[in-house]
C-alpha cells in the first residue's frame, strides 16, 4: 500500500511538471506543442552530457544548472522556429501539431544520432532508502515528491505575482485586451514558452535520475501529460496538478493490483467516465 | 504645424478594406485640455478611426498622426501607448479572473513601464480616482456593468496618458450612471488628460464635449461647438436623424 502511494506521487510529481507546461502553452495561446516530450529529452541528455564522464564529466549539478539555462532557450527556439510564423492564421492549432510533431521527430532523431541508441542514467542527487511512516523509498523518489510541489509552487508565485506571470495569464483570458494594454503579446508568448521548456527539463532530469535516459523518453510521458491536461480541464493550472496526482495514483494502484496491461483500460475509462459528468475537466471552464 | 498647444493632428487619415473606404481622408486636431466628441451612425468608420491612431489592430493607409511632438502613424502600439496615448474598446476588455487591482496594475506594468513604489503609487491614486478601491481584491469579472466601465477607464488612466481615446463608454448604462459618468469624464481631463471621445447618446456627447466632429460613410462631414452642430440642419435630417436631435433638445 505504502509502495503505491510512493509510486503514484512519483509519477504524479513528473506528470504535474509536464503538464502544467503544456497547459500554459494551451491557455496562451490554444495550441497544443507536440514536441514538448521532445524537450524533455533534450533536458534530460543535456544534463547527462555536462555532468557524466562520458561527456563533459561536470558533475550533476553542473548538469542540472546547464539543462535549465539550455531549455529557456531551446523553448524560445522552438516557439521562434515552429509556433511564431503561424500565429494569425486560420488553422494555426492544425498547423503547429504538424510542425510540433515534425520538430519532436526531428529531435528524436538528432539525439540517436548524436548519442546513440545504448540506455543512458543520470546519477542520483541523494543516495540510499529512507523511511517514513514504515513504507521505505528511494531517497531520490522522496526528493521528486518533495521538489515538485515547490516547483509548481513557484510557478504559481510567477503567475501571479511577476510582470510576465501576470501577461501570461492575461492572455489566456483575453488576447485583445492585452494588447489594448500595450503587453507585447509575441513576447508573452515566447516567455511562455521558455517557462514551459524549463519545467519539462526538469521533469526529464528527474526521469533520468529515476529511470533511463533514451531518444524516446519523452513519449509515453508526453500522451499522459495530455490525458492529465484533458482531465483536469483545459487551461486550469490547478485543475492539471490536481489531475496529475490523481492519475499517477490511479495507474500505480491498477499496475499494482490488476496489472500494467490492463493499467491503459483503467486510466481511460476513469476518463471517459469524469468526462462525461464533467465534460470540461475536473476544473475546466466552459467554452 | 504642430504647436505646443496641439496634443494631436491627424491629417488625411484613410483605410480601405478592398474596394470599401471605412476612413476617407480625416484630419483633425486636439488642443491640450480638451475633450472633442466624434458623433455618426453605426459604420460610419469611428472606431476605425480609433484603429488607425492607436494601431492596434491595425495601422492606416494613408495619412500622418502626430502626437505630442512624435509622428506615431508607423509605431507598434505599445510604442504609442508608451508616448501616453491610450484607448479603450467599447466591447468589455478587462481580465474576468484577476482581481480589480491586478487588471489596472498590468496597465502600470505595460503600458506605462511603471514599477516599484511608483506603479503601487499610481494604483493607487488610479484606484481612488475611479472610485474602485473598495472593490480591489474583487474579481473582474464579478463586477456590474458600470463598475467594469470604470476599471476598463482605469487600466487606462493608471498609465496617466495625455490623450485618452473612449470609445461609447456609456452604453449599456442608465440613465444616473450616464450623469456619474460624464462628471467622471469631466474629472479625466481636470486631470490633465485631453480626451477623444466617441459617444452614441449625444446628451452626454453634447455635454461634455468643447467641439463635436460629425462622421459618415468615413467621411469628416463637419465640425464646431455643440451649439452648432446640435443645430445644423445638414446634420440634423441626414446623418443624426430627427428624433435624436429631439431627445436631445428635450434634455
Amino acid at each position: 500500500m505504502g509502495a503505491v502511494i510512493v509510486a503514484g506521487l512519483v509519477s504524479g510529481s513528473i506528470y504535474a511538471l509536464i503538464a502544467s507546461g503544456l497547459s500554459l502553452v494551451w491557455g496562451a495561446l490554444g495550441v497544443f506543442n507536440f514536441a514538448h516530450g521532445a524537450l524533455l529529452m533534450v533536458g534530460a541528455f543535456v544534463a547527462w552530457w555536462v555532468s557524466d564522464p562520458a561527456g563533459l564529466g561536470l558533475g550533476l549539478f553542473a548538469g542540472i544548472l546547464a539543462c535549465m539555462i539550455f531549455m529557456v532557450a531551446a523553448g524560445a527556439v522552438l516557439y521562434v522556429l515552429l509556433v511564431r510564423p503561424w500565429i494569425g492564421t486560420p488553422a494555426v492549432e492544425l498547423t503547429v501539431i504538424m510542425t510540433t510533431v515534425a520538430g519532436a521527430m526531428f529531435l528524436e532523431n538528432l539525439a540517436l544520432l548524436i548519442f546513440g541508441a545504448r540506455l543512458k542514467a543520470l546519477d542520483q542527487v541523494v543516495t540510499g532508502t529512507v523511511k517514513i511512516a514504515g513504507t521505505a523509498m528511494q531517497a531520490q523518489n522522496l526528493l521528486v515528491i518533495i521538489l515538485a510541489p515547490v516547483l509548481l509552487g513557484a510557478l504559481a508565485l510567477f503567475l501571479k505575482l511577476s510582470k510576465h506571470g501576470l501577461a501570461i495569464r492575461a492572455i489566456a483570458q483575453n488576447d485583445e485586451a492585452a494588447r489594448l494594454l500595450g503587453i507585447r503579446v509575441e513576447v508573452t508568448y515566447l516567455v511562455t514558452f521558455a517557462v514551459s521548456a524549463l519545467l519539462a527539463g526538469v521533469a526529464g532530469v528527474m526521469i533520468g535520475g529515476l529511470f533511463n535516459i533514451t531518444p524516446s523518453m519523452g513519449n509515453e510521458p508526453l500522451l499522459r501529460a495530455f490525458l492529465v491536461v484533458v482531465f483536469g480541464g483545459l487551461g486550469s493550472l490547478p485543475g492539471t496538478i490536481i489531475a496529475a496526482y490523481l492519475i499517477g495514483l490511479i495507474e500505480a494502484a491498477s499496475s499494482y493490483y490488476i496489472g500494467i496491461y490492463w493499467t491503459p483500460v483503467a486510466l481511460f475509462t476513469v476518463l471517459i467516465v469524469i468526462l462525461l459528468v464533467r465534460p470540461n475537466g475536473l476544473l475546466g471552464r466552459s467554452a | 504645424m504642430t504647436t505646443t498647444e496641439t496634443i494631436i493632428e491627424v491629417r488625411g487619415l484613410g483605410k480601405s478594406f478592398g474596394s470599401l473606404v471605412a476612413v476617407d481622408d480625416v484630419s483633425f486636431t486636439i488642443r491640450r485640455g480638451e475633450i472633442l466628441g466624434i458623433a455618426g451612425p453605426n459604420g460610419a468608420g469611428k472606431t476605425t478611426l480609433f484603429n488607425l491612431i492607436t494601431r492596434n489592430p491595425f495601422g492606416p493607409d494613408r495619412g500622418e498622426v502626430v502626437f505630442d511632438g512624435h509622428r506615431i502613424d508607423r509605431l507598434k502600439p505599445h510604442r504609442i501607448m508608451r508616448l501616453g496615448l491610450a484607448r479603450t474598446f467599447q466591447k468589455e476588455t478587462s481580465f474576468a479572473k484577476l482581481t480589480v487591482e491586478q487588471n489596472i496594475r498590468l496597465g502600470g506594468v505595460y503600458g506605462a513601464g511603471l514599477r516599484g513604489a511608483a506603479l503601487q503609487a499610481a494604483i493607487e491614486a488610479t484606484l481612488e480616482m475611479l472610485e474602485l478601491a473598495p472593490l480591489r481584491n474583487e474579481l473582474a469579472g464579478s463586477l456590474p456593468v458600470f463598475q467594469t466601465k470604470h476599471l476598463m477607464i482605469a487600466s487606462a488612466m493608471v498609465a496617466r496618458p495625455r490623450l485618452l481615446l473612449l470609445d461609447e463608454p456609456a452604453s449599456g448604462l442608465n440613465s444616473i450612471e450616464q450623469a456619474d459618468l460624464q462628471r467622471l469624464i469631466l474629472r479625466l481631463r481636470d486631470s490633465g488628460t485631453s480626451i477623444l471621445l466617441i459617444e452614441h447618446i449625444l446628451p452626454l456627447l453634447f455635454g461634455v464635449s468643447e467641439r463635436v466632429m460629425v462622421m459618415d460613410f468615413g467621411k469628416k462631414l463637419t465640425e464646431g461647438p455643440p451649439s452648432e452642430i446640435a443645430r445644423d440642419p445638414q446634420v440634423i435630417e441626414a446623418y443624426l436623424g430627427g428624433k435624436a436631435m429631439e431627445n436631445l433638445h428635450a434634455t
